[in-house]
């Protein structure tokens, strides 16, 4: 942080509220009755009564960031934790911008990694203020008062005065220069694993979700969408499905439909007709009544199978390295070759299945325009809509709302777009529209396809001598990858070479960003490695540990070093707590994973039985090494769900296309794991001391699949090299 | 049609055009209370689960003309103060993440403890596994329960 700044107004809500500019490079200060809209980053406001409000400007979906931002800046505040509030604001482009801090956008398990300076920041500026309100008040030095359990103290007189009590004069203080942080042994809320403040609701049912937004006078809205990905909408008759009683309005929704180039976000709104009611309901059987026609396109009559020839032989040629060390061809050197090893993964498409289904809710007025909905990057729903209704940003007003799962898949503005479009087509009446089950599950964005082909190459002394990987995928961010780039890989290897290439343009499905994005192909190389192992007739620990070098840091791109300590660490501890060294009997084994995310380091174990062709996971120990914890709890549910997570893709998942059509309609066909089916699972941490937090939301989600495939291999000597392995033989 | 619901001991009047819809959409759209979730409309997930006259169902799946007469007991209705033995387990054990699932979770669990005040582990895992959670949270889930029935 260069220069911070803060803005002051108490206008606003009769108390402090605290405005935070994260890259500011000019001095704002707030007149009586200005507005905030102009400016950036506010997190804080002090009430009359006393009652901190953490605003969330960041998505809660699940991943508890709401709790731990309120904890980073309450540490430094001096709250009582329990008249701490959450408030979810409605979003403001300018003032929360989306760059790495302050803004609305969440994803890439990087909330609490951007915002740790930011917030204690906010919370420390708010408390020097308070501070310096009282030492005034009471005509006594600064240094005299402390801040704690919400309020400031002169010792030496034995006053108090609340936060509440002080907050307005405060808000007329000049803001502090400057701000000293707590050393992190002095922390107390940070790195105690206080309950998430959103619990109360949710067990009572009170959270408001996008799908359970009230507006008066509001109607509900379906799409039938094209059954096929890039076909259109050739015609329809709604003649019976207009007879239904209840039913308002039916129309295409073409319009809005096709390709979608947003930056970074590239996405797709499939063709369709909308179905308006005055119920979800009458909506949905006016819905089964339409007669439509599609024209199927390119994509017509097309499969999964199809696709995965295709896949293949892409894989069999080289491209130009995306990025290699030592000799890029030292895998076809015969001259110090003894041995090639080769072997192809399929990390197939997924479904997100969020557990609330996709749903916005928008009223398009000629002059504005409101949208209640979970969003992650509330800023393209923003632009979208404005494009859209062709009306300034700032007349659309986007209710920020916790949603019930978002793993990347609302981070797409399309939602937003069908409701804002419906409304309006509707004479700007508010409308609900709703995906059910099978709108999430057969016309929707899946999760990007990875091929991944591996050769390793082994010397005449039996030495990993060359690693050779070459990753297809069908998502790319709008951003060919032309840096050179390395796979996030800490093994001490002389050669390697890592190939890269789109295969975007052969997808059956619009690709997206699904919880673990790309690192669950790329960790598909720790099944590779225990091949290597396998070959080489070491144990899968040792030979891992044999190519980890102490004290070597990989380079793996301009803003990435991996340390091989930090993963040593993570796979040692893992190997301790699961008793790595402990035999098992017959049929039963265990396997293990390593994989970085980010600067988070996680090692796996999972040990599995075998037992007449059946699988069952028993226990998975899971290692992290992400830092300072800022709330273990929380962390160690993050960890757990993301190995449920990726075990439901390893049993269950894939998406797969028949005709063109996503055939997984819904969960009897895109079955999740359940309970009795989820294995114990044991979370550590590492890195007791750490001064900053790394991420945690998705880093565990990529390590399940290839621990169980490698315990499956141990057990029974098969390789399973394709997921899902519902239906492999495991027997004989 | 007419109806009258017993929604949480209030009665309700409804008017809906079909008597097939199900009562999920009652009490979301008609009667305003949202804690009951939509997942899947096909008593796949349990999201939508509530107690008609005190026994689990999936309310995605339930007609409205099959319940009139009968209590219904939402997640608003469990506790009268949110400390229902299963909601103070919950919080203590921090099980919820996104939290939506979680409404259809504790009125299953609650209709187990009601017929097995001291279920087995199987037991948890027989009753509790038609309730889906894509964050993952069911081994918090199961151990907020067994601390609830002990």
């Amino acid at each position: 942080m260069k220069r911070r700044e803060f803005l002051r107004d108490s206008a606003l809500v009769g108390g402090l509220t605290l405005c935070f500019r994260a890259m500011g490079a000019q001095i704002a200060v707030a007149k009586p009755g200005d507005g905030l809209a102009t400016e950036m980053g506010d997190f804080l406001r002090i009430t009359p009564t006393g009652d901190v409000l953490f605003l969330v400007v960041k998505h809660e979906m699940g991943q508890g960031l709401a709790t731990a931002g309120a904890q980073m800046l309450c540490e430094e505040l001096g709250a009582d934790w329990s008249r701490v509030k959450l408030e979810f604001p409605l979003a403001d482009m300018a003032r929360w911008e989306n760059d790495r801090n302050g803004g609305h956008g969440t994803g890439g398990s990087c909330s609490i990694t951007y915002q740790y300076d930011l917030l204690r920041k906010a919370g420390a500026t708010a408390r020097q203020m308070l501070v310096a309100a009282a030492a005034l008040q009471w005509n006594v030095p600064v240094d005299s008062c402390a801040a704690e359990n919400h309020g400031v103290t002169h010792a030496a007189s034995n006053r108090r005065l609340s936060f509440g009590e002080l907050a307005t004069a405060a808000a007329r203080l000049p803001v502090p220069a400057d701000v000293k942080l707590k050393d992190t042994k002095e922390q107390q809320l940070i790195g105690k694993p206080v309950h998430t403040k959103l619990i109360p609701d949710i067990v009572t049912g009170r959270v408001k979700y996008g799908l359970d937004t009230q507006i008066p006078g509001m109607l509900y809205a379906l799409i039938a969408r094209c059954p096929v990905y890039k076909g259109k909408l050739k015609r329809f008759d709604a003649t019976r499905a207009r007879k239904t009683r209840g039913v308002h309005k039916i129309f295409a929704t073409t319009p809005i439909a096709g390709p979608q180039h947003t930056p970074w976000m590239p996405h797709d709104i499939r063709d369709g007709v909308a179905v308006v009611a005055n119920s979800f309901w009458t909506a949905r059987k006016a819905r089964d009544l339409l007669e439509i026609e599609w024209d199927e396109g390119p994509n017509a009559g097309l499969s999964t199978a199809d696709f995965e020839i295709i896949a293949q032989e892409h894989a069999l040629h080289r491209t130009d390295p995306t990025g290699f060390i030592g000799d890029e061809n030292a895998v076809a050197d015969l001259s110090k070759v003894r041995k090639t090893l080769r072997a192809s993964y399929v990390y197939p498409h997924q479904l997100h299945s969020c557990m609330e289904p996709l749903n916005c809710t928008a009223f398009a007025q000629p002059d504005e325009c409101e949208i209640w909905c979970g969003s992650q990057v509330p800023n393209l729903i923003s632009n979208s809509v404005r494009d859209l209704l062709k009306l300034p940003a700032e007349k659309i007003k986007v209710h920020l709302m916790p949603s019930g799962g978002g793993f990347g898949r609302r981070a797409y503005p399309d939602m937003a777009v069908e409701a804002a479009f419906i409304s309006r087509e509707l004479g700007n009446v508010p409308v609900k529209m709703m995906w059910t089950r099978e709108d999430d599950q057969t016309c929707n964005l899946v999760h990007l396809f990875q091929h991944m082909e591996y050769q390793a190459a082994l010397d005449a002394q039996g030495k990993l001598y060359a690693w050779y990987e070459k990753e297809l995928k069908t998502y790319n961010w709008s951003q060919p990858t032309i840096d050179p780039s390395m796979p996030a890989m800490a093994y001490d290897i002389p050669n390697i070479r890592y190939d890269l290439e789109d295969i975007i343009q052969y997808e059956l499905a619009h690709s997206s960003a699904w919880r673990g994005v790309v690192v669950h192909g790329r960790a598909l190389s720790e099944c590779f490695i225990d091949e290597i192992a396998a070959e080489l007739k070491q144990d899968p620990l040792a030979f891992r540990l044999s190519l980890l070098k102490p004290g070597r840091d990989v380079y793996i791109d301009p803003n990435l070093t991996l340390s091989s300590d930090r993963m040593r660490r993570v796979l040692l501890l893992a190997a301790d707590k699961a008793n790595w060294a402990q035999k098992l009997e017959p049929g039963r084994a265990r396997g293990i994973c390593l994989s970085p995310y980010g600067n988070t380091c996680v090692a796996c174990i999972a040990e599995i039985t075998v037992k007449e062709g059946k699988l069952k996971i028993n226990r998975v120990t899971v290692a992290v090494d992400c830092g300072r914890l800022v709330n273990p709890s929380s962390a160690a549910n993050q960890i757990e769900g993301g190995i449920v997570w990726g075990l439901t893709g390893l049993l269950y998942g894939g998406a797969p296309i028949e005709n063109g059509r996503l055939v997984h309609a819904n969960f009897h066909q895109n079955k999740l794991m359940r309970m009795n089916e989820c294995p114990q699972i044991d979370v550590h941490f590492v890195g007791g001391d750490a001064e900053r937090p790394w991420g945690i939301g998705e880093v565990s989600t990529p390590v399940g699949a290839p621990a169980v495939l490698n315990a499956i291999f141990a057990a029974t000597g098969k390789r399973l090299r394709k997921l899902p392995i519902e239906g492999a033989k495991l027997a004989g | 049609m007419k109806y009258q619901l017993t929604v949480n001991g209030t009665r309700h009047a409804v008017e809906v055009d079909d008597p097939t819809m199900p009562l999920l959409w009652v009490i979301r759209d008609f009667i305003g209370l949202t804690g009951t979730k939509f997942g899947c409309g096909l008593g796949l997930c349990g999201a939508c689960t509530v107690h008609l006259d005190g026994t689990a169902v999936r309310s995605c799946s339930v007609p409205v003309s099959a319940v009139a007469g009968k209590p219904i007991t939402t997640i608003e209705g469990l506790s009268p103060d949110g400390q229902h033995p299963l909601q103070k387990a919950w919080e203590e054990g921090d099980v919820p993440q996104c939290g939506y699932c979680q409404s259809g979770q504790l009125m299953q669990a609650a209709s187990l403890l009601r017929e097995k005040p001291a279920p087995t582990d199987a037991e948890i895992d027989e009753a509790m596994s038609g309730n889906l959670c894509r964050c993952g949270t069911y081994q918090r889930i199961r151990r907020a329960i067994r601390k609830a029935s002990t």
